[in-house]
């Protein structure tokens, strides 16, 4: 139930559930400002996020108590996760797991080497 | 050729003035990385672009996750609101032009059926957008009210002014050029119709600047020059009625009962300017192949209804981001 509860805070993201996933699961290690997000999520994932879809995400996971800025005397202000926003990665892990388990189950039984 | 700095400031402007004070310093900072890191970058321009758009649009109350917290849920929904102000303001500008052509033409010849049963409909709807309009200022007057007693008035004394201005010039402007074209004015030789000759003069006047005459310069060069005056001047003063209703509505702090009174009204306004918008399509439907009449549509009704049905969707979607 709380996996469930915890979902939802992504639910309204639409097409930025994506971006907000990725920045969250960059955020987990250390708290980074908007360039370092971008480099990392590149280095980890493969995807490099542009600048306004960036900002986007990080604007609605503010919003939304998920993470929160630094305070910074640099122009680049530093973001980190917040307790709200660490329980809702893990509950979006936890259902992307799931689903990576069933596929990688489903390929071994019908895909894999004879 | 500009440097990093001076074209992440560029793009930066597409985005709207409070999200620029809360992101602006280190979103420029960003985009100077990147721009470093790859100077061109069509890619990134269109998404900066994108962005921002969709930022003026969340300002605009027009799409958006639901906020979380009363206060940025009654910000929102106000701006919503104020949106939706500006759509009904549109869409009544092209509608109140079809409206009295049809009421002005009914004091002058029978009309069809369906030019009868469009002009009743319409005038109905207007009668009902009148009334919530009303209904609509009573708790902003009211919230203004309490906000003079309080001596907090340095915001809304521009927008007040603005909304003052435009209304006062419409107003007289209205009855001054309404009055003075006697097909509109209750004239002896005149049939009764379902709508005052005075109330369809003054729509008339008011939306004088709705017309197809700017699409032909010469004729438009025979108008007397105080009437050519008044259709370039009574956009702008409308403009100017509406953007300071609209900045006073965005300002003033409602309850969040009379921010669900005015949701409902939203959704009734909405309702109405469907069916007026309806009766306006039943009308050129059934009218449009026959020319000759004093009910006749032109390409500027059908132009009209067109830029109502964006006027009607755009206010649709105001209305539902209100409710969230």
């Amino acid at each position: 139930m709380a996996a469930n509860k915890t979902n939802k805070a992504l639910d309204g993201f639409g097409r930025y559930a994506g971006p907000a996933t990725l920045i969250l699961a960059s955020l987990a290690g250390e708290a980074r400002h908007g360039y370092a997000l971008i480099k990392d999520i590149e280095s980890f994932a493969g995807v490099r996020i542009a600048p306004g879809t960036l900002y986007e995400a990080l604007a609605r996971l503010q919003a939304q108590g998920l993470i929160e800025p630094v305070e910074s005397q640099d122009r680049r202000r530093p973001y980190r996760l917040t307790a709200a926003g660490a329980t809702t990665l893990q509950a979006q892990l936890d259902a992307q797991r799931r689903v990576a388990d069933v596929g990688l189950r489903r390929l071994a039984q019908g895909w894999g080497p004879a | 050729m500009s440097g990093p700095r001076e074209r992440a400031a560029r793009l930066v402007r597409w985005y709207p003035r409070d999200w620029r004070a809360r992101y602006g310093e280190e979103f420029t900072e960003l985009l100077i990385a990147d721009l470093a890191e790859r100077p061109r970058s069509p890619a990134r321009t269109a998404d900066v672009i994108r962005g921002g758009i969709v930022a003026r649009l969340t300002d605009a109350g027009l799409c958006g996750f639901a906020p979380d917290g009363a206060e940025r849920a009654g910000k929102r929904a106000r701006a919503s609101l104020a949106s939706l102000a500006w759509c009904a303001a549109v869409f009544l500008g092209f509608g109140g032009a079809i409206w009295s052509q049809l009421a002005i033409g009914w004091q002058w010849s029978a009309p069809d059926a369906a030019a009868a049963i469009a002009t009743v409909v319409m005038s109905g709807a207007m009668l009902v957008l009148a009334v919530l309009a009303l209904l609509a200022a009573l708790p902003v007057a009211r919230a203004v009210a309490a906000r003079i007693a309080r001596g907090r008035t340095r915001d809304l004394f521009g927008p007040s002014a603005r909304f003052l201005a435009g209304l006062t010039v419409m107003v007289v402007g209205g009855r001054h050029f309404g009055n003075g074209w006697p097909g509109t004015g209750g004239h002896p030789w005149t049939r009764p119709g379902p709508v005052p000759g005075g109330v369809a003069a003054f729509s008339w006047a008011s939306t004088l600047s709705v017309s197809s005459f700017w699409a032909h310069p010469a004729a438009l060069a025979a108008f007397p020059a105080a009437e050519l005056t008044w259709m370039a001047l009574s956009p702008v003063a409308l403009a100017c009625l509406v953007t300071g209703a609209a900045a006073v509505v965005r300002r003033t702090e409602l309850s969040p009962a009379a921010l669900r009174f005015e949701t409902r009204l939203a959704r009734a306004a909405c309702l109405a300017m469907a069916v007026f918008l309806g009766a306006g399509c039943v009308w050129i439907a059934d009218r449009a192949p026959r020319p000759g009449s004093l009910f006749h549509p032109g390409v500027i009704d059908v132009a009209g209804l067109a830029v109502m049905a964006l006027a009607l969707a755009t206010g649709w979607q105001a209305a539902r981001q209100a409710a969230r």
